[in-house]
């Protein structure tokens, strides 16, 4: 059976199409990432998984039933992280997960549940005076009630520290075993990267690419940053090794060139300069960042950039707060994510 | 039960409200205050509960401030969660948009019912240390009348809070509501039956009839009625027992239909 099934999904707004022509399936029991810069369409998707907007044209079925049509009844057995929600600021916590497990029907005990985020010793405390960390994980407690077949969490790790962003990883990777379909959204290569079997990236409202971590990464990733100090290096010698089989770019970032080549071509670049009388006087090598792989898809041009230059000249309305982090973490909170 | 749980949770939200807490007890003192401004001060035993609500409560108090009240607890109800999101986490349990609107009429109703019982606590208190034949059968009645006109107009102001994608709107709207039903119905409805006056004419009923009409549909009034034919002890019967009928429904229709109206434009709105 398939989880989710989008056949043709076409969501424009007001002059703006957010979502254009999308297919995506994701199989029951799967993890799938569902990736994208901001603005690229993601919480408009999963509005719609969720029918709190609707398709200007195709079909949106979940857990084998149209979301037109039987909304109530999948999301009874749909657990849900919403982006950009709030809390009740005069309920407490615990009268939260109540509810939800009052709404669903359930028989969940709130206080494990609450204990389970991590948020035992708020349960008592008004929501209002909550975290952002805090209600993230507040909503995730209530998605969790009664056991859902599906998880749908919109940016989960956002506002959470980096120990929060590792137990959102683990409940995930609970919920997986447990049998549960998990489909999430992020902005952040690194925080799918450890727990998805698949991931789609999403730009501009199309699916661009949707493969493994790995398979992504050996699409794009024979590619590795080679950083030369060749102060000596003239336009001759860049056109020469520009020249060279298999490397792909080479920029001039003062005393240094930034050499874009397959991982075999790299003796060939030392070589070269040497022979057209460059000093080398020192070199090394970098893999290919995840950041880098999410950029070759969502920008289109990774090739000819590596991470510092991406990050310094922010495309204008992309993912400027997305500065590449080593523990895989979102130390940017609450990237806001304006879709329409 | 999804309904009852959003009513629950509505409630629960609605009775710990700091503005709706200010409110009842504003009101409280107002009535508390009224009721020992006009006390008599000789001992005229007449100077019944009956006049004093009828008489003074009622149309100074009960019908400009229960309907504020009531506006004031409904016009945020949709539109509020929808501008600060939590309408997100709502509708991520399984609840159908009817459920919400009408959960949210049930919950508020209720919170409002339990605040206007609540404000008439202690203006009953001061009427029974003051030198008034104090009739707690008349004086409980009247509360009830008083909570069912808040509860309509709570209903209209939810059903303008779900059409509405912003706060602002919905308080327009529910302002607007109350300037009509409140302050200008009567001369408003008077111009247009003068001015529809020819036309009129040619329909198959008279211009009194037409008024009365007109009486009934406000909620105002028509709770103005029933209230004070209750307090004369002819409710649904007497000379006026058919107006207070169809005062009656149409209190009934106005608690139904403007929720029913906001749900259509709600359930077809991208939230």
């Amino acid at each position: 059976m398939t989880a989710i099934e989008l056949r043709g999904v076409t969501k424009e707004f007001a002059g703006v199409t957010a979502v254009r022509d999308l297919d995506l399936t994701v199989e029951d029991g799967e993890v799938y990432g569902f990736l994208g810069p901001n603005g690229a369409g993601k919480s408009t998707t999963i509005d719609m998984l969720l029918d709190l907007v609707r398709p200007t044209a195709g079909t949106v079925r979940v857990l084998g039933a149209d979301v037109a049509t039987d909304g109530v009844a999948i999301r009874r057995r749909t657990g849900v992280l919403p982006d950009g929600f709030s809390v009740y600021d005069r309920l407490s916590g615990r009268k939260h997960v109540e509810f939800a497990v009052e709404s669903k029907d359930a028989a969940d005990d709130p206080d494990a549940l609450l204990a389970r985020v991590g948020l035992a010793d708020a349960a008592d405390r008004d929501a209002g005076a909550y975290s952002k960390g805090m209600r993230q994980r507040l909503a995730l407690a209530m998605a969790l009630v009664d056991d859902p077949d599906l998880l749908v969490l919109d940016e989960p790790s956002a506002g959470l520290d980096p120990a929060g962003a590792k137990e959102m990883r683990e409940i995930v990777r609970a919920e997986a075993e447990r049998g549960a379909t998990v489909f999430f959204s992020s902005h952040i290569l690194e925080q799918v990267d450890a727990v998805c079997d698949r991931v789609g990236i999403l730009r501009d409202g199309e699916l661009v690419a949707e493969d493994s971590v790995e398979g992504l990464r050996e699409t794009v990733g024979g590619e590795e940053t080679l950083e030369v100090a060749a102060a000596g290096a003239d336009d001759e010698a860049v056109a020469t090794v520009r020249a060279l089989d298999g490397v792909s770019g080479v920029t001039r970032d003062g005393d240094e060139l930034v050499v874009n080549c397959d991982s075999d071509a790299k003796t060939a670049v030392i070589g070269a300069l040497e022979e057209a009388g460059v000093a080398v006087a020192d070199f090394h090598t970098r893999e290919a960042s995840l950041e880098d792989l999410f950029l070759a898809y969502t920008e289109g041009d990774a090739a000819t950039r590596d991470a510092d230059s991406a990050a310094s000249t922010p495309a204008d309305d992309e993912p400027a707060d997305d500065e590449p982090t080593d523990d895989g973490t979102d130390d940017e909170p609450a990237a806001e994510e304006v879709d329409r | 039960m999804s309904l009852a749980a959003i009513a629950r949770k509505d409630f629960q939200e609605t009775v710990q409200s700091r503005g709706m807490i200010a409110l009842v007890v504003l009101f409280s003192l107002l009535v508390a205050a009224f009721a020992y401004a006009v006390r008599p001060t000789g001992q005229s035993e007449q100077f019944a509960t009956e006049v004093l609500l009828s008489v003074f409560i009622g149309p100074f108090l009960v019908t400009t401030l229960v309907p504020l009240v009531g506006v004031v607890v409904g016009y945020n109800a949709v539109s509020g969660e929808r501008e600060s999101g939590s309408l997100k986490l709502l509708l991520s349990l399984p609840h159908s948009r009817a459920d919400v609107v009408f959960g949210k009429v049930a919950g508020r109703a209720a919170a409002l019912a339990l605040a206007v019982f609540a404000g008439f606590l202690l203006p009953a208190l001061v009427l029974i240390a003051a030198p008034v034949v104090f009739n707690a059968g008349a004086f409980l009645g009247y509360t009830v009348f008083a909570a069912a006109l808040g509860v309509v107009f709570v209903a209209i102001a939810v059903g303008c809070s779900a059409a509405s994608a912003t706060q602002r709107r919905a308080l327009i709207a529910g302002v607007a509501i109350y300037v009509l039903f409140v302050l200008l119905w009567g001369a408003i409805t008077g111009r247009l039956v003068g001015a529809a006056g020819p036309v009129v004419d040619a329909l198959p009923v008279s211009a009194a009839q037409i008024r009365v009409f007109l009486r009934a549909s406000n909620p105002t009034t028509a709770v103005e009625a029933l209230s004070n034919a209750f307090l004369g002890e002819q409710l649904f019967s007497g000379d006026t027992a058919n107006q207070q009928l169809s005062a009656a429904a149409m209190l009934v229709f106005w608690t139904l239909a403007p929720p029913l109206a906001g749900l259509l434009k709600f359930d077809a709105d991208d939230l």
